[in-house]
């Protein structure tokens, strides 16, 4: 058993629905296998006592023919389960067969079975199961195989898009290199890992298999030589009121069948899926403390945004992740910080709790964030005043943000001005028409944006416009600070540079203070006059801009630097950037840097290293900073 | 205009689907164990109607032929004479539909509405106890089959309390015009229009429960939420019109599952629409009846697939030729 099987079996068998629907399943599936041994009445022997009630000999009454219920639900358990797997295996074989030979082949091949696949989901399956059955005469198994011809696309899609995939993946193309024939790396690689959503949609599949089947009894197209729950129902009908038990019994049988099917494909699914059951969500009230008592007027030397030894923990499952850990930075008013770091360092985790958008696995453990010298965050806890949380009287009138726009930061389905004119009349409700008008033209020339493109939707627009766009609405209330989260990436060079020049230039028109949080320490040296480098969730460095190029007294920032060339010219030997592992580092005794970095010695992994002070506003948490930083600074010189 | 051609292309790619049906009856009538004029005249029929068949559909001609001459009699909307009745078949369907659409769209209209806004609801609080409760109470209820739901209604609501009627859609000697009228069939709807939309219900608070998660952790929705949006608008703004998306393309997709619950449902309530003449064809082994309803069935799973995507286009505009 791979280890993800292992998972998905235990995240099954321990949640509520997929332990109890796994229980009933059993049952009935023992009943069935013990039918003919649990000497139970002959289901078919007819006896006097027609229409009984439940009682000690008939635990579930007699019908009118005097049969006994109870045998015969438990007989018709065996019906129900042969239509279940016997449809749901042919099924699954011809639509696995069909989908992976379509989606492995591609080509014409594909194309004509998709189109088959999609004809198909549009055929009313179910009457064409009874048409089937009404010409061909009522047999089960040929109501399996109508049910099996009829409901194969839906593996043969999901088989498809498994194979398409996983046909990219390495191993796939070694076997074929190696010059394995295509059926031989199908059947070897492709079906055995595309097996597991199919298994699945089985489950779903087997509870439509028996419904149908029962509806097709029901309505008098059942197998007249078996006893199955269906048919019981279609003749109970006739007697309800004289005998209810008759219908009620194999009805409750085929929901208990049914819905155990259906919760035991849910429970697969959530366990395989995690993430699903607790994503999204609307964001979860969370304790708000009162102000701090005699806070002091801001005066024009109060620093717009002030962060202390702020954290930020994620919960997934049973583990927590501290994604930001202990950060503390000061941004003067007009100021501009770059935070600068590795995807999964933490740095857009920190940009979250700015703004208070987190996730709600995530939590503030501790820290107080000073906006203008009010505090908004207070040990981790929002800061509420008159019932509101100060950050609501901020948000984008004096705090606003870019959100990098390719990753679908604006909302799709509305036009690019419509947005903007929200956002406007919801913090000013007054305003008019013609004056909201007027100033959402005013930012879209700023921004460089055509005037006709202001009634486009964001995919009508290319990156580089949608970006702007994404820059219109964050200037649109005239904000005083900034958060840019990632802004350029996933744009073309030249685009970014434009791009970036424009943020620089605008906050220098504007007056605007700005966060500006990257990748790329490039991206940043442009716009930003102090630079933050953050490594598993701490600013490991932070220095005036030209400082931290000239002499990075951190060996992280070094390799960041390496990985750009241009700026300042190659600086030494520089090694390449090291993947972080943040669990690794964040768990690491000493320097959360020490596993990757080229001069870790014995004290490193042994005790964190200090914040050095190197003086004007540069600190690294670097046991042999000063080292560094001199070392850095020789070629430099020398240079000079 | 962009909808307008959006529409007539999606028209054209209907044909190949509507063939590929019509192929299908017809493979399927000649596979059929008996003889092929039987199952289109019924069993039965005198021997001058069985010739005129024959005739009609050219069952004496090679087999492309006869593909053809089929084709043709359904161009002229010909499905037969049904066996029983002896009167064209596609005048009895036509008959049944009405009954049909009021109680299949009542139900459709009142499980999709109710069952986006509880999935809406459970969807803010994804993994708590409720949203766990409802999401397990979704999937018991659809897999409650249907007819055996309105067995129980009638049980407890028409035979044990007597408070509603259990079959048909009016009163034997009820009212025939003006509101009293309505309010008896309004009366006989209720049961059924309950077991069928308790079931779409299901699938409905599933179907938006996840759709509308998804969305809500889209990167737009934590713009709207830094914006300074009220969650509110937040859920219906942002959220809730982007998961209509992938609700309205299951809608269409699902119509056919949509359809054969309800011919079970009419069947229980003897209600006078298209599933409860299929019942009715099937006991009486009226073939003629059982082909031409499927084929509508078919069409109009097409057409609803076609509105769908219309639908669906005009609510997404990122849809393009
Ligand atoms: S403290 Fe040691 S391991 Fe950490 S960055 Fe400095 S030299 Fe490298």
């Amino acid at each position: 058993m791979t280890p993800g099987l292992a998972k998905t079996v235990r995240g099954t068998l321990r949640s509520l629905p997929g332990a109890l629907s796994l229980t009933v399943l059993a049952v009935i599936v023992a009943a069935a296998l013990l039918a003919p041994v649990l000497g139970l009445p002959d289901p078919a022997e007819m006896a006097f006592d027609l229409y009984q009630s439940p009682n000690a000999d008939h635990w579930l009454g007699t019908d009118n023919f005097g049969r006994d219920i109870f045998a015969r639900v438990v007989w018709g358990a065996r019906v129900a389960l042969v239509v279940a797997i016997g449809a749901a295996l042919l099924s699954i074989l011809i639509g696995s067969v069909l989908g992976a030979v379509a989606g492995y082949f591609g080509g014409w091949i594909d194309g004509l079975l998709s189109r088959v696949f999609d004809i198909f989901l549009l055929i009313p399956t179910f009457f064409l199961i009874l048409l089937i059955v009404a010409l061909f005469g009522a047999s089960l198994p040929l109501t399996i195989v109508a049910i099996a011809l009829t409901t194969w696309p839906r593996s043969a899609r999901l088989m498809r898009s498994q194979v398409l995939t996983l046909k990219s993946r390495v191993y796939v193309q070694a076997a074929l290199a190696a010059g394995a024939s295509h059926w031989w790396v199908i059947v070897r690689h492709v079906i055995p890992n595309g097996i597991a959503p199919i298994i699945t949609d089985g489950t779903i599949l087997m509870g439509m298999a028996i419904l149908t089947e029962a509806g097709l009894s029901f309505l008098g197209l059942g197998d007249q030589n078996l006893v199955s729950w269906g048919g019981m129902i279609f003749e109970g009908q006739r007697h309800l009121r004289l005998a209810p038990w008759m219908s009620i019994a194999p009805g409750v049988a085929l929901l208990l069948l049914v819905a155990s099917l259906n919760l035991l494909g849910d429970s697969i699914n959530f366990a395989m899926n995690p993430q699903l059951r607790t994503r999204g969500g609307a964001p979860k009230a969370r304790t708000r403390v009162a102000p701090p008592a005699n806070e002091p007027e801001p005066t024009a030397e109060t620093p717009i945004l002030e962060v202390e030894d702020l954290r930020l923990v994620y919960t997934a499952g049973d583990r927590k992740i501290a994604a930001v850990d202990g950060v503390s930075f000061s941004l003067p008013r007009g100021g501009a910080l770059g935070i600068v770091g590795e995807s999964g360092c933490g740095k857009s985790s920190l940009g979250s709790a700015l703004l208070q958008t987190m996730p709600n696995n995530a939590e503030l453990t501790s820290g107080t964030i000073r906006y203008d010298g009010k505090a908004i965050v207070l040990n981790g806890k929002p800061v509420a005043e008159k019932g509101r949380s100060r950050i609501d009287a901020l948000r984008w009138t004096r705090m606003a943000t870019i959100f990098q726009s390719a990753m679908n930061a604006l909302n799709p389905v509305t036009t690019v001005r419509r947005q903007m004119m929200d956002a406007l009349r919801l913090h000013k409700p007054g305003i008019g028409k013609e004056e909201a008008a007027a100033r959402i033209g005013e930012v879209f020339d700023m921004i460089g944006i055509p005037r006709s493109r202001m009634n486009a939707y964001p995919h009508q627009l290319s990156g580089g416009m949608r970006q702007r766009a994404m820059i219109a609405l964050s200037l649109i209330l005239e904000p005083e600070l900034v958060i840019a989260d990632e802004p350029t990436t996933a744009l073309d060079m030249l685009i970014q540079d434009q791009i970036l020049g424009e943020i620089a230039d605008l906050r220098e028109r504007l007056n605007l203070s700005l966060i500006l949080v990257s990748h790329d320490m490039g991206a940043v040296a442009e716009s930003c006059e102090t630079v933050a480098v953050m490594y598993a969730g701490r600013i490991v460095e932070i220095a005036p801009t030209r400082r931290i190029f000239d002499r990075p007294a951190h060996p992280y920032t070094r390799t960041l630097i390496g990985a750009l060339p241009s700026l300042t010219g190659p600086l030494e030997d520089l090694a390449s950037l090291p993947a972080t592992d943040t669990e690794a580092a964040a768990s690491a005794t000493g320097c959360r840097f020490a596993h990757a970095c080229p001069a870790a010695t014995d004290l490193c992994r042994a005790q964190v290293p200090p914040a050095v002070d190197l003086g004007d506003g540069h600190v690294s948490e670097c046991h042999y900073a000063e080292d560094f930083a001199a070392e850095a600074a020789d070629p430099q010189e020398a240079r000079a | 205009m962009r909808l307008l051609r959006y529409f007539l292309f999606r028209l054209l790619q209907m044909f190949p689907i509507a063939l590929f049906i019509v192929v299908i009856n017809f493979a399927l009538i000649h596979m059929a164990p008996g003889d092929v004029s039987i199952l289109l005249a019924g069993e039965g029929a005198d021997p001058q109607y069985m010739e005129e068949v024959r005739q009609r559909y050219g069952l004496d001609l090679p087999l492309y032929q006869q593909l053809g001459a089929y084709i043709g009699q359904l161009l002229q909307g010909d499905l037969g004479l049904s066996f029983r009745t002896r009167e064209p078949v596609i005048g009895i369907i036509a008959e049944r539909i009405p009954a049909t659409l009021l109680l299949a769209g009542t139900a459709l209209v009142l499980a999709s509405v109710l069952g986006v806004i509880i999935g809406a609801v459970m969807a803010r609080r994804p993994g708590s106890a409720m949203d766990t409760a409802v999401t397990t109470l979704s999937i018991s209820l659809f897999s409650i089959p249907v007819f055996w739901l309105g067995l129980m209604l009638i049980l407890l609501f028409a035979v044990t309390l007597r408070w509603l009627p259990s079959s048909g859609m009016v009163s034997i000697a009820g009212p025939r015009e003006g509101i009293g009228y309505i309010l008896d069939v309004a009366m006989h709807m209720i049961l059924p229009v309950l077991s069928l939309s308790a079931i779409w219900l299901g699938q409905y608070v599933r179907l938006s429960r996840a759709s509308v998660s998804e969305t809500l952790a889209e990167p737009y929705v934590t713009t709207a939420r830094a914006i300074g949006f009220p969650e509110r608008r937040v859920m219906s703004r942002f959220a809730l019109r982007n998961a209509m998306l992938p609700i309205v393309t299951v809608l269409g997709l699902e119509l056919g599952l949509l359809l054969s619950g309800a011919v079970l449902t009419e069947t229980v309530f003897s209600w006078p629409g298209l599933g409860r003449l299929i019942y009715e064809a099937i006991l009486s082994r009226d073939t003629p009846v059982i082909m031409g309803a499927f084929l509508i069935m078919s069409f109009t799973v097409m057409l609803a697939a076609l509105l769908t995507d219309l639908l669906y286009a005009a609510l997404d505009p990122r849809v393009r030729l």
